[in-house]
């Protein structure tokens, strides 16, 4: 950078110094601000309204001054001159003082002005170096700084460097690829992200009222959430990585958060006492097409047992009293699904959540519940479906700490990420089967239960449960009750899993975003005796309603 | 590519800039800045750049024909025949679609839509070359010689994609003899670092509000929408002169004075002002090349004023909304002018500065909804028939959220830099003290926004739509 300007010191450059503050920049300035409107000949005006032309510098070049003074002095002849022209003209004397003064005045001027141009040129070598500095410095830690290749809290792989082809150049993606590598991997990305989320972002703005409540994205949708409900990519922009590839290697790192998110989280969320409130924008009929497809199901298996759960948010246990107006009422969409369903079993879990409100029932941080959450669910699906199930205390409780979710990833909220949750789930002591399928009920696997949370980043326990894509075929040889669970859900259901691995001797656990054949030819097949729709309200109101109908489609 | 990413920043720039240096003479810099001007446009449109390059041929050759045959037939006829094929251009890959939607819902025909997608920068080097053109047609200058030197004019990549519109005439001399001085560069580093932190640290954040509020604003409170549409004309003017300043900080770091393009135009004291001060090289260019046109005979001072509204709304977007902004400016203008300037003085400065407020905020959302219907919805709202109230408790929360974010924007309105410039450029020391503090100040903004840019894997520049 500062081989920019190795000629400067020469002396053209005094004529740019006075070129440039007989421009001053100041956009003030009558010539700056030409007038659209004026009846003006305009063809004459433009070329010189905007202070086109360059002008010729007034003051004169140095390079032109040198010349003139210096023979002046070297040799005797021009004081004898001098004396000379004293002879003859002595009574002049006083104007030629006042000339000679104002020589002087003029010479002392101009050693001013260079000194002040000296001064100028020197402040701004040193704004180069600083601002230039800076540039090159950021250049070197771009270029040969090791780049970050996972970002840990959006639990993401990051832009790879783009592989050449012609089509991909033609298209504009391997020239944006490049650029998009280096912006994505900056090296200690996420101590850059801490910083904005810590120290900058709340610059913007103070928290409101005594529940220090900041609003992510707006409050006042109170209409179909099809339009309103949004996976956390289309308005992060964080999705132009590489998490298919992530998807489909199912390594270490699993899925990012997009597959556990996907159309179960509004754009807008409430931050109040440090926990992020996803903001219920209502389901406006939606619920009835929710319960029109679930009955859809019964009447293709007349036979089969057939329950609905679908699960309240925690902004129905835990907005504050002076905000319930931005929400709208989980309780009565849940109330309304209920009267739709026909031979279906509405399992009734708001009514047990609330009554343990008062326990860590769901995350503050992440929009699901917490494990505990879903164990109250599943007790009261086991009391309407009629099968045993554990107390809690049978189970091996397992605490992870330092949990940040999801909530946090979309708000990017320092109130979150300063105040990380436990994570506690619940492990069967029992030996179970687990068998692990693709989404075409395929290439089965065998697994564990649970993810090893050693693999996990803090931003993403609740993929302790497994991920999405996968269908799960839980085995209990210790279950002999011949009963056969198929339950079609969404993250939610996840937890549902470990705590009712007891009650059934066969569990299938089906996503309906990730299953790709007839759910119909699937519940036959699998000799199902029981089916359970489980899943949050944004699921069962939302777009991924859809997706329970697609699947009796296929 | 665009100005506000870490990738053009560190990367890109330095490097042209390291080769800008290391070349000897202007013939060599000149090299140096066309070939990264290329692969600057390249960058994002690897086919396009081909048709930029098309434009060129075709107006570098256009200009040297009306120079050879000046006044006569070979004049006329290459002057018309390059601006019909700059428009003929314009109009095909901005315009197609549109005038075809539109026709096949007025005869209810059934003409497919053709999808091309709108090269970069179309709307802003089309217009340079149609200046060129016509300024050597009027001889006002010289046509340009080498092809070099022409392509080097339309494609130099600090105004290529978002302008300002530089007239060929304002840097005609600099192409082919300029030096830099420390100065220019120090100026131009500063510029840069001013224009990068007015597009990032202000105008993206304030989009967060601008599209809360507007994406929804059928069901927000009079309240809601009145803020949200303040904040997206504050979006719009950070956005866009940011991306200016960037532009006219590079040009000086390169040895080019251009014309500047903004003048804060929010301290306007009624419509036509706030022209004069709003994206100063589209309204000078409409001036000159449009307004008194002769084609409506003795009314072209209304006609003329008329044609050029409609022509502003028009070049903003293939969109009804664009034109409607457009003509409502012209309306206001218009009357502004009927009313007559001694007599616009007399009105009482509050309710001037009432009166154009809200015909800019209004404009801005005119400009932000390309959906009619929703437009409708935003004046329901915003004058009181939404039916959602005043203000309600989301709009307080967000108000409170975002308070020193829109302190901010609204103080960084005023022509702050100007006024301190004023004061400490009375004596030499003080204005040495001001240089060295805004070389901290330069410093300090760079380093923010760059590490705000970590946060925006995607922030595109808005006026790329243009």
């Amino acid at each position: 950078m500062s081989d920019m300007n190795k000629n400067n010191d020469t002396p053209e450059k005094s004529e740019y110094v006075g070129r440039y503050e007989k421009r001053p920049d100041n956009p003030v300035s009558a010539d700056s601000s030409p007038r659209p409107l004026k009846p003006l000949k305009p063809l004459k005006k433009a070329g010189t309204s905007s202070s086109a032309q360059p002008e010729k510098p007034r003051t004169p070049k140095p390079s032109e001054d040198a010349p003139k003074r210096k023979p002046a002095r070297p040799d005797g002849q021009a004081p004898r001159k001098a004396d000379a022209s004293n002879g003859r003209k002595k009574k002049k004397t006083a104007a030629e003082k006042e000339a000679a003064r104002q020589r002087a005045l003029k010479k002392k001027q101009e050693k001013r002005e260079r000194r002040h141009n000296k001064i100028t040129r020197g402040i701004a070598w040193v704004n180069v170096a600083a601002v230039g500095g800076l540039l090159a410095f950021g250049s070197v830690y771009m270029l040969f700084f090791k780049h970050e290749t996972i970002s840990q809290d959006e639990n993401r792989y990051l832009a790879t460097f783009p592989e050449f082809s012609a089509e991909s150049y033609f298209k504009g993606e391997y020239t944006e690829g490049i650029a998009d590598y280096y912006d994505d991997t900056v090296p200690n990305r996420d101590m850059f992200k801490k910083f904005i989320t810590q120290r900058i972002t709340p610059l913007k703005g103070r928290k409101f009222g005594d529940d220090q409540v900041e609003l992510h994205g707006i409050a006042f949708e109170k209409k179909d959430p099809q339009t309103t409900t949004a996976a956390v990519t289309t308005t992060k922009g964080t999705g132009t990585a590489v998490e298919t590839t992530a998807a489909e290697t199912t390594t270490t790192l699993p899925a990012a958060v997009e597959p556990a998110v996907d159309g179960e989280m509004a754009n807008n969320i409430l931050i109040a006492n440090n926990r992020g409130i996803m903001i219920y924008g209502g389901a406006w009929g939606n619920e009835k097409e929710y319960a029109d497809y679930v009955n859809e199901y019964k009447e293709a298996l007349p036979k089969v047992n057939v329950y609905s759960l679908v699960a309240p948010t925690a902004c129905s246990f835990y907005t504050p009293e002076n905000y319930k107006d931005l929400f709208e009422s989980e309780k009565k969409d849940l109330d309304s699904i209920k009267r739709s369903l026909k031979n279906v079993t509405a399992v009734d879990a708001y009514t047990p959540l609330l009554a343990h409100k008062n326990e860590d029932i769901y995350s503050r941080t992440d929009h699901h519940w917490q494990p505990l959450g879903a164990y109250y669910a599943a007790e009261a699906f086991a009391e309407a479906a009629g099968v045993d199930f554990d107390p809690i205390d049978k189970y091996q409780k397992v605490t992870l700490y330092g949990f940040v979710g999801t909530l946090y990833g979309y708000t990017q909220s320092s109130a979150l990420l300063d105040n990380p949750e436990k994570f506690i789930y619940y492990k069967p002591k029992n030996t179970l089967k687990v068998t692990r399928y693709d989404s075409y009920f395929q290439n089965p696997v065998e697994e564990d239960l649970f993810l090893d949370p050693k693999t996990l980043d803090t931003s993403s326990y609740y993929m302790v449960f497994g991920s999405d894509e996968k269908i799960t075929h839980v085995n209990n040889p210790s279950c002999k009750n011949g009963k056969t669970l198929v339950v079609f859900k969404d993250s939610y259901g996840n937890a549902l899993l470990p705590v009712l691995a007891n009650s059934f001797e066969n569990i299938y656990m089906c996503d309906i975003r990730y299953f790709d054949i007839n759910a119909v030819d699937f519940a036959k097949e699998v000799k199902c005796t029981d089916m359970l729709f489980a899943m949050c309200t944004y699921s069962a109101v939302g777009p991924n309603r859809d997706q329970i109908y697609n699947n009796l489609h296929y | 590519m665009v100005f506000s990413r870490l990738f053009f920043i560190y990367i890109f720039l330095p490097i042209c800039l390291l080769l800008y240096a290391l070349a000897r003479n202007v013939k060599q810099k000149n090299w140096v800045l066309i070939i990264f001007s290329l692969l600057f446009y390249a960058w994002g449109e690897p086919v396009y750049v081909f048709l930029m390059i098309i434009t060129a041929v075709i107006n570098y050759g256009a200009g040297r024909m009306i120079g050879r045959y000046q006044g006569k037939a070979g004049d006329t006829i290459a002057t018309y025949f390059a601006v019909i094929y700059d428009f003929l251009m314009l109009g095909i890959f901005k315009y197609s679609g549109f005038i075809i939607e539109n026709i096949n819902a007025l005869l209810s025909s059934d003409i497919p839509v053709p999808d091309i997608k709108l090269p970069i920068g179309i709307s802003f080097y089309t217009f340079q070359t149609v200046s060129y053109i016509i300024d050597c047609h009027w001889e006002k200058v010289a046509p340009q010689k080498s092809f070099k030197n022409f392509l080097l004019y339309l494609t130099l990549f600090p105004q290529l994609v978002a302008g300002p519109i530089v007239r060929y005439s304002t840097i005609e001399k600099e192409i082919e003899d300029r030096t830099t001085s420390i100065t220019d560069v120090s100026y131009g580093l500063n510029r840069v670092a001013l224009g990068l932190s007015k597009k990032v640290l202000i105008a993206n954040q304030l989009s967060v509000i601008a599209d809360n509020f507007l994406g929804n604003v059928e069901s927000a409170t009079v309240f809601g929408a009145w803020f949200g549409a303040i904040a997206y004309a504050m979006q719009i003017y950070f956005d866009f002169s940011g991306y200016s300043d960037i532009a006219i900080g590079l040009g000086r770091i390169f040895g080019f004075h251009f014309d500047e393009n903004f003048n804060h135009p929010f301290i306007c004291k009624d419509i036509t002002e706030f022209w004069q001060r709003w994206h100063i090289s589209l309204s000078t260019f409409f001036r000159d090349y449009l307004l008194y046109v002769p084609i409506f005979g003795k009314r072209r001072k209304y006609g003329g004023l008329f044609l050029v509204w409609l022509c502003t709304g028009i070049w903003h977007g293939a969109s009804w909304n664009f034109i409607l902004w457009g003509v409502y400016y012209g309306i206001f203008v218009f009357l502004e002018m009927i009313i007559g300037k001694k007599n616009m003085k007399k009105i009482p400065i509050v309710i001037r500065q009432i009166y154009n407020k809200i015909v800019i905020i209004v404009g801005f959302a005119i400009f932000y909804f390309e959906d009619l219907g929703k437009l409708g919805g935003f004046f329901k709202t915003a004058f009181g028939f939404g039916g959602h109230g005043l203000i309600g408790i989301q709009d307080k929360i967000s108000f409170m959220n975002n308070i020193y974010l829109v302190i901010l924007a609204v103080v960084c309105c005023f022509p702050l830099i100007e006024w301190a410039k004023k004061l400490t450029d009375k004596t030499f020391f003080t204005k040495s003290v001001a240089s060295l503090v805004t070389t901290v100040c330069s410093a300090f903004l760079l380093l923010l926004t760059s590490v705000m840019l970590v946060d925006a894997t995607t922030n595109p520049f808005l006026y790329f739509r243009f």
